[in-house]
């Protein structure tokens, strides 16, 4: 016993000690690149004149953002005129050729980055499970996974030359300015890609070869490190994005002040990183839940269906995990955007741009409804819980009293003609319901209501057999009308205070609908260990609808997707970089609301259907075995997904 | 409709041609009754299909109008391109049963871009214009009235848009402040009556006229030295330039106590208003009380207390090249003297071609020091450099003897950016007789 134990600790060494050894040659790109950050030489700025001292050779430039002086080491912003030189161009608007290509990598980058934090997650899941069939299910999810990123990950490095390429051809002085600025990082970025593609490969193709103990955990362990190199990738990208729209690390001129982290470090980027973090990943699993969706309607067999039925269920569940935080890093990303620029906010959330906002909220509406919708539907897959199809109604109505609040408009912009008709900037009615304190309470009461959507659906087949069960089943409720009532509550008393007390209230809002989440849903867990079955869960046997309802929530958010991303490029109106430089292109004014969600649908089409093929091209070249027909799929909750089901 | 389907035929004759001819063929070879008839009812079903796929494809080119020349339509028209697809991909899930699955998921998902599309368009159209050329105005010679009214355009967009809530212009100010008595004015303070109010607030316990040190603001005075406001124009004036010097109460960005403004300083970027415009927005809010407003040179005097001659934006500068300013400071400085034609009338060491003689020759490190101290000189320079920029941009504040007055342009204030303004200076303020230029580049 001891020697075993010994064993397994020495393979857990040997384990890390690889993993060190592999993350440190896969980093060595960066450490060799590091140096020449601090070897760089500028030339000096212009309009200094030659035969002075070297001191007097440094112009000193005062950072917009972080207010310190540093030396103007950069080239300033050019001014560009509506020229070809500043704007090649075809006979067709740049701008929506460079949306387009920028939408199409993003969609791809998104995906192949969210996919292998599913991959690890599962994998680990995989091998923490004793039941060994269980483990090998895990297995083959997290390989299904990586298959399907693996064409996806190939088609992104081809957007992304493509999107270099519009940016050269279309947009030449702007990007030839923005990579005067991100120099010293640029190299690191090209970097990173290789230690990425280098440790994809390594671990797709290894699979097989390390699918046993401490070979196994090396395997496991590439993924964290490809997630830790996915991510910085992300976060120098985001830092681009980030410069845009609030710059730093430049001065007034633009002129870069010889800090590349300023440059980096900007007032947005951090809200940008967490909100793209958690959107990628909603929409991975949006993506995934798709893939699984269409292997189901495609399924030759029950075992198929089974097998993808319960992808599905697993892919959805992890993407709706990531999407009930979404809003509220969007509400922080927001924040930020009105502590850097007040008139930013208002042109998002109150000026041009505020109906595209009354569209994002009927989006997470539909996008939360449709989640329901297909707990709903999964719950006829387990015996016993009819049980629960009495309460859906109820369920259903709070929905959608909530999204309706949820989308009411409150300020919005009118012609005189609409104020006239309407007798005001508000609706007399409805202007009440379209306030932030009520909004607030509405897409709470959503949220909660998922929450209990799902534990309903962890209870579907089984009841709790612990000795406590009336206290737990009663502190349950409790727990969840005093949410509820706190919701509501708050939601009516900010009404009564001025608005910037108010905004505290959303505070504890979100703790009210957090606490259902972190609380509610493990203590359900803790009831149900030893509960009774009622019967099992027949994987496959899911209505057709549910897999259209997975395939309308992928593509919604994937639309959703792209309209905040326009929003987030579009508030920046006629600047290139904000403040710093101007878009004088002729494009450089913002379409209407119907012409964007054109270019969005286009988008959002075109990346479908792109993918479907890689969904198709992955059916083609099946490299490892499916389970055997022979293994049962589990058909009870015995050991059942780190999810609950 | 009738355009489409015409559109559609244009596009997709070959294949319906094709298909007709595939529908001939089948009436005429295959002998057996039901096979004739399954077949035959599939290929209408195909033209049908196309027929649509053609329209739609038909209507999308359509759907994209940028207002570029070769593109007309309408962009609202889209969703029915996208329902079209939708009907046609669940048709063609049904013709092809072994692709059903992936035909279906596609007419789901055209379902979904449709009805958001749909959306969109149905929404309110509102189209963000370009930023507002940039018009030359003369607003020092207009009446106040017109300066007024000038004012009232930035502030609100247009003539008699200030009592219509909602409107706005390129000073953006109604975005956050009301202007009207009762006017929603959450996020900045309410400014009817400002003119007369403004004095109220000099003696407010948190301004400390003229005591800027005991502030408890992130930014106590407007620049080193600016001091406080001493007139309502100049509280004004002071509370555009450096809006967190002094913050009315409960208006400060959240968790600063009131220390730090939201408000961005006006004649900065984003918004960057002239002191012109300022002056005009500045009259607006005097004559729409009724009340005597100051003059244009008071107002632009208040300005000039609280921005610092450097940060002050030029009517030509910010707009770049494009607004008439035909030096930006980037060129090398031989090209800047070309653009400028210094070289036309004045001799300039070290500039290649630069031998005329209509103006004095210029080696202002020598030759400066001395006007400064020539008894008739009037002007308000007190440095060499000053005094190169006040040449530059007001010539006549100082004429060279035996040189004529008003031979050369007063408007290089216009036609310079500040930066090509200060590379001049910093060159010619370099140069002394009988020494060798600077070189350069």
């Amino acid at each position: 016993m001891g020697g075993l134990i010994v064993k397994t600790a020495r393979k857990k060494i040997l384990a890390v000690t690889g993993l060190f050894a592999m993350g440190a040659m896969l980093l060595l790109p960066i450490v060799v690149a590091l140096p020449a950050l601090g070897a760089e030489e500028f030339p000096a700025a212009a309009g200094v004149v030659e035969g002075q001292s070297d001191e007097e050779k440094i112009e000193m430039g005062r950072d917009v953002y972080y207010k310190i002086e540093g030396p103007a080491i950069g080239r300033p912003a050019p001014k560009t005129e509506d020229t070809t030189e500043f704007y090649p161009r075809y006979n067709f608007e740049s701008r929506i050729l460079l949306w387009v290509a920028n939408q199409q990598h993003l969609y791809y980058g998104s995906f192949v980055l969210a996919v292998p934090i599913f991959c690890m997650c599962i994998e680990l899941a995989g091998m923490m499970t004793k039941d060994k069939a269980m483990a090998k299910r895990y297995d083959q999810l997290a390989y299904d996974f990586i298959k399907i990123s693996i064409t996806a990950y190939s088609i992104t490095a081809i957007l992304g030359g493509i999107l270099i390429f519009t940016f050269l051809t279309l947009y030449p002085a702007f990007f030839g300015y923005l990579s005067s600025v991100f120099r010293p990082v640029m190299h690191i970025y090209a970097l990173m890609f290789v230690a990425e593609s280098a440790t994809i490969y390594i671990y797709y193709y290894g699979w097989d070869m390390m699918k046993e103990g401490l070979l196994k955990w090396l395997h496991l362990s590439m993924s964290v490190v490809l997630n830790v190199i996915g991510t910085t990738l992300m976060m120098l990208a985001n830092s681009w994005i980030g410069f845009m729209m609030s710059p730093s690390g430049v001065d007034e001129k633009g002129q870069y002040l010889g800090n590349i982290w300023h440059v980096i470090h900007t007032a947005l980027w951090n809200p940008l990183n967490i909100h793209r973090i958690l959107g990628n990943m909603a929409f991975g699993g949006g993506v995934v839940a798709a893939y699984a969706a269409y292997r189901f309607l495609s399924a030759k067999n029950d075992e198929e269906r089974a097998h993808y039925d319960w992808m599905g269920y697993v892919a959805m569940t992890l993407g709706v995990a990531f999407l009930i935080p979404l809003p509220f890093a969007g509400y922080w990303l927001m924040r930020e955007v009105y502590a850097y620029r007040q008139q930013m906010g208002i042109t998002l959330m109150g000026g041009l741009l505020a109906w595209l906002f009354i569209i994002q909220a009927t989006m997470i509406g539909i996008l939360f409804l449709t989640t329901n919708y297909y707990l709903w539907q999964a719950l006829g897959r387990m015996t016993g819980a009819e049980r629960f199809q009495r309460y859906i109604k109820y369920l259903v109505f709070i929905l959608v009293v909530g999204l309706l609040v949820f989308i009411t408009p409150h300020t919005i912009v009118m012609s005189p003609a609409e104020l006239k008709a309407m007798g005001g900037q508000q609706h007399p009615v409805l202007g009440n319901y379209g306030v932030m304190s009520a909004k607030n309470g509405g897409i709470n009461a959503i949220i909660m209501t998922t929450i209990l959507s799902f534990i309903w659906y962890q209870r579907g087949n089984r009841v709790p057999t612990v000795s406590w069960t009336r206290f737990g089943n009663t502190f349950m409720i409790v727990f969840f009308v005093v949410a509820g009532i706190n919701n509501i509550w708050l939601a009516t008393y900010g009404y009564f205070i001025p608005a910037n007390v108010r905004i505290g209230l959303s505070v504890a809002q979100v703790v009210g609908t957090l606490s259902c989440l972190f609380i509610m849903v493990p203590f359900n867990l803790v009831m149900l260990k030893g509960a009774r079955q009622l019967g099992p869960i027949r994987w496959g046997k899911i209505p057709v609808r549910s897999q259209y309802a997975l395939i309308m929530l992928a593509t919604a958010f994937t639309w959703m997707m792209g309209l905040m991303g326009y929003i987030r490029s579009s508030v920046r109106l006629y600047w290139h970089v904000n403040e710093i430089m101007r878009d004088n292109s002729p494009w450089a004014y913002t379409h209407t609301i119907g012409f964007a969600a054109n270019v969005i649908s286009f988008n959002v089409l075109f990346f479908w259907f792109t993918i479907l093929f890689v969904f198709w091209l992955g059916t083609l070249g099946v490299k490892k075995a499916p389970v055997p027909a022979a293994e049962p799929v589990p058909a009870t909750p015995v050991p059942q997904p780190a999810t609950g089901h | 409709m009738l355009e489409l389907m015409g559109g559609a035929l244009g596009i997709g004759w070959p294949i319906f041609v094709s298909l007709i001819g595939l529908l001939i063929y089948f009436q005429v070879s295959i002998p057996d009754a039901a096979k004739k008839k399954r077949l035959s009812f599939k290929t209408l079903i195909g033209m049908l299909a196309a027929f649509m796929a053609f329209m739609a494809i038909s209507n999308y080119g359509t759907n994209f109008d940028t207002g570029t020349k070769g593109f007309v339509g309408d962009s609202g028209l889209l969703p029915v391109s996208l329902v079209m697809g939708t009907i046609l991909a669940y048709m063609m899930g049904l013709y092809f049963t072994s692709l059903t699955a992936l035909f279906k998921i596609a007419s789901s998902m055209f379902l979904v871009a449709a009805i958001l599309s749909g959306y969109g368009n149905w929404l309110p159209q509102v189209e963000g214009g370009f930023p507002p050329p940039e018009v030359k105005l003369d607003f020092q010679s207009m009446t106040p009235q017109q300066l007024g009214d000038e004012g009232e355009k930035i502030i609100f967009g247009g003539l008699g848009q200030s009592r219509v809530q909602g409107a706005i212009g390129k000073g953006q100010c109604p975005l956050c402040h009301g202007f009207q008595q009762g006017f929603l004015s959450e996020r900045a303070p309410n400014l009817f009556n400002i003119p007369a109010r403004a004095l109220t607030q000099l003696d407010h316990e948190k301004y400390y006229r003229g005591n800027p040190e005991a502030r408890d603001t992130v930014q106590k005075e407007a620049f080193p030295g600016s001091g406080t406001a001493e007139t309502a124009q100049e509280y004004i004036a002071e509370s555009h330039a450096c809006p967190s010097c002094f913050v009315v109460p409960e208006f400060g960005v959240q968790g600063t106590n009131d220390t730090e403004s939201p408000m961005p300083k006006i004649h900065k970027p984003p918004i960057s208003l002239t002191l012109g415009e300022l002056a005009a927005v500045d009259t607006w809010m005097y004559v729409r009380e009724g009340a005597e407003a100051p003059t244009y040179e008071e107002i632009i005097a208040s300005y000039e207390k609280f921005i610092p001659e450097g940060d002050r934006p030029q009517a030509s500068s910010e707009e770049g090249p494009a607004g008439g300013v035909i030096a930006t400071g980037e060129e090398p400085i031989t090209d800047l003297f070309m653009k400028a034609g210094c070289p036309a009338c004045h001799t300039i060491p070290g500039i290649e071609g630069a031998t005329g003689k209509v103006g004095p020759m210029l080696v202002e490190g020598t030759s400066a020091p001395m006007r400064l101290k020539d008894p008739s000189y009037q002007g308000k320079a007190k440095s060499v450099r000053e005094y190169v920029t006040e040449s530059i941009l007001d010539p006549s504040a100082f004429v060279v003897k035996p040189f004529p007055d008003n031979q050369m342009p007063k408007d290089f204030g216009l036609k310079l950016s500040a930066g090509a303004v200060n590379k001049i200076v910093d060159y010619l303020s370099q140069l002394k007789e009988g020494q060798p230029p600077p070189q350069v580049d």
